[in-house]
């Protein structure tokens, strides 16, 4: 035991520094800039709902990024009737109950004025309840499950302040089959990550590509925590698809990309959930065979769309992945537009607004439907998206046909 | 070739995988006696010496092991001389402690490298007779874990080792024998990290480099060492290639998403047949 005195004698004086680096840290006076400047009448907050923690910290990060570029813009322009719009983020940690407590925190603690989010499907059907309870604006920006708008068409009263900017899952089945179409796919094999949306769109997909002649060879879904990819990679290899679909928003996609390419070097893959368009990835993954990643929008789509993707990689270094990026954005940019045209923030009336407006934004122009779902597809009017193929140098957009 | 020797080949692959990390884990809880819940940051943290190297044109993770082995030694007889060998009498704070550390690491690496996965070069694979493929990344693990577990196993039964095992058997007679007890533990404490360390470089070009790529290695390591027992390295290698290509299977015969449950359901009969570790299956432990 005395030998372990010395170093206990020396432990106290270590603690005690970062003690009082904590105590420091967590004091009122930290913090109190920040809470006069949010406390502020003038100011209008944003309530964003995304997982900056856990497995899908990398989209929830992007996320807030682009939510922040886009109150930004809105400050340049002068922001709401000369009111500055602030955002004021809640970390969901990809987690259901976290979510729907981080909304609650935001709603009554934060008096923000709208709730954007969350990111996964499971997070944003909790947070839906606490914006119908809470008669709040939630604008859904990445979230695909059909029962977001089913809530909404069958219970309208409830869940009428609900609006989806993102694609639902039919849609995003309608966009990828029209792409396989074009690529003149005829069998497929669908892997990803076992979550809700992944598990929901490789059935809706089956059902939508079929009449088109696509049918599935393959479907597979690992566990996120401890993923079976040689096994999944092999088997997916094995089916003899024309082309792998990747459906997995987070990190594991590019580990899975790897495997695929050592077990089938020429076999085509497409990447849907954001993940590989981010080209520091791409960059690292062998392109003997095509490698397309499907997105809300890319640089070269539109000017706007141009605009965006290099302010966004002037300011933090990357260019977005056009995914959980970019859908954020625009949920922003299109709050704030709506909040403009409403003349105020009140949800009785920016609703109205929300349901008959226009709102341009990066992808294209966003309307909604009756179950307040922007209008995504391969119809005239509606926002279609893009698919973008990965070459040395950069990505090429390959459709729609421009 | 039937797609089920793929499968299985991965599988071995994989486990060996597992016996990289696990070797240094065994270390640190024969000879230290504690539980290092940072052992998968010194993983990250090697992975990240890898991509850093990387980044500067050195693309060979084999030349990045020794750099990251370097790091994380210094780490690690830091972290053991200030904190493990203090608290080490306090069974309930080390696990705690180190844990916190592994969350400081954490933070720190999404601070510096941000929390988006990062990735370095796999190379292109082998490929064997009837198209199979031999991953680069599984025989770098296959072969340095062989090497590492080789290794430690000579050393532990050679004159060099005495210490170790005399630590590891009776830490009174080896103080009454005039040896430094503090020194060796937190230089194996050191070693252990290295090893965790050079694990991490060696594996990252296999899947993607992250802030928290440390945590499901850690877990399998420590599962695999306390399965085991910590006195046989030969059952740890061949636990863990067991292991990888019981996980394999499961997933090709089953459901991918089973192959986890499958592991943890094998490691929880093991235990509950011999909670000593599987060695004493044989009558070498008691």
């Amino acid at each position: 035991m005395t030998v372990d005195s010395v170093p206990l004698l020396r432990l106290p004086r270590v603690l005690s520094g970062s003690a009082a680096l904590f105590l420091f840290l967590f004091s009122p006076a930290f913090f109190a800039a920040p809470c006069v400047a949010a406390g502020r009448s003038e100011t209008l907050k944003i309530g964003v709902l995304a997982p900056l923690s856990g497995p899908y910290a990398a989209g929830g990060t992007s996320f807030v990024q682009a939510a922040t570029l886009a109150v930004e813009q809105a400050n340049s322009e002068g922001g709401v009737s000369g009111q500055r719009v602030t955002i004021v983020v809640g970390d969901t940690q990809g987690r259901v109950d976290v979510a729907k407590s981080e909304a609650l925190r935001l709603v009554s603690r934060e008096k923000v004025s709208a709730l954007v989010g969350a990111y996964l499907s499971e997070e944003t059907v909790g947070v839906m309840e606490v914006a119908a309870a809470e008669r709040m604006v939630l604008i859904v920006p990445v979230a695909a499950t059909a029962e977001i708008t089913d809530k909404v068409r069958q219970e309208y009263d409830r869940y009428r302040y609900v609006f989806r900017v993102g694609y639902s899952l039919p849609q995003w089945a309608e966009l990828i089959a029209a792409f396989l179409s074009d690529r003149k796919v005829g069998r497929y094999a669908f892997v990803g990550a076992g979550i809700r949306w992944n598990l929901e769109l490789g059935e809706t997909l089956e059902r939508i590509a079929a009449p088109r002649g696509i049918t599935p060879a393959y479907t597979a879904f690992y566990s996120p925590g401890n993923p079976a990819f040689d096994t999944v990679a092999v088997a997916a290899a094995a089916a003899s698809p024309d082309i792998v679909i990747l459906a997995d928003p987070g990190r594991n996609s590019v580990s899975f990309l790897k495997r695929l390419r050592e077990s089938a070097p020429t076999l085509p893959a497409l990447s849907i959930g954001g993940a590989l368009g981010d080209a520091r990835l791409a960059a690292s993954v062998p392109l003997s065979a095509p490698v397309y990643v499907q997105a809300a929008a890319w640089r070269g789509l539109s000017p706007s769309a141009t605009a965006y993707v290099e302010r966004y990689e002037h300011r933090y270094g990357a260019p977005p992945v056009g995914y959980s990026d970019t859908l954020p954005f625009d949920a922003v940019t299109l709050l704030v537009a709506a909040w403009r045209k409403a003349g105020s923030v009140e949800s009785a009336v920016v609703v109205p607004v929300l349901e008959r407006g226009a709102f341009p934004g990066v992808a294209g122009t966003y309307r909604f439907d009756g179950s307040h779902q922007a209008l995504w597809g391969t119809g005239p009017g509606a926002l279609q998206g893009t698919f973008v193929r990965w070459e040395r140098g950069g990505a090429r957009i390959v459709f729609p046909p421009r | 070739m039937h797609p089920l020797l793929q499968v299985l080949l991965d599988g071995l692959f994989t486990g060996a995988a597992y016996a990289l990390m696990a070797a240094g884990m065994a270390l640190i809880l024969g000879v230290v006696k504690v539980i290092n819940l940072s052992h998968g940051a010194f993983f990250t943290l090697g992975a990240y010496v890898a991509y850093v190297l990387a980044e500067r044109g050195v693309g060979s993770p084999i030349a990045a092991a020794p750099l990251a082995a370097v790091i994380a030694f210094a780490f690690g007889v830091f972290l053991g001389k200030s904190f493990v060998n203090p608290v080490r009498s306090h069974p309930f704070a080390l696990p705690v402690g180190t844990l916190a550390c592994a969350l400081l690491f954490e933070q720190a690496a999404q601070m510096v490298w941000g929390p988006h996965p990062l990735s370095i070069e796999a190379g292109a694979p082998w490929v064997g007779p009837g198209g199979l493929v031999i991953r680069r990344w599984g025989v770098i693990a296959f072969l340095s874990s062989a090497a590492l577990l080789g290794g430690l196993k000579w050393v532990l039964s050679a004159r060099p080792g005495l210490p170790l095992r005399l630590i590891a058997e009776d830490e009174e007679i080896a103080c009454s024998l005039g040896m430094d007890v503090e020194a060796i533990r937190y230089l194996t404490f050191g070693g252990a990290c290295a090893m965790a360390a050079a694990a991490g470089a060696l594996l990252s070009p296999s899947g993607a480099v992250t802030p928290t790529m440390g945590r499901a290695p850690l877990l399998l390591s420590l599962v695999v060492v306390i399965v085991a027992g910590m006195d046989s390295v030969a059952a740890i290698f061949l636990l863990s290639i067991g292991l990888g290509i019981l996980g394999n299977a499961c997933a090709w015969f089953l459901s991918p998403q089973w192959s986890y449950v499958a592991l943890l359901v094998a490691v929880c009969l093991l235990l509950s047949a011999r909670p000593a570790g599987i060695v004493a299956l044989a009558g070498r432990r008691d």
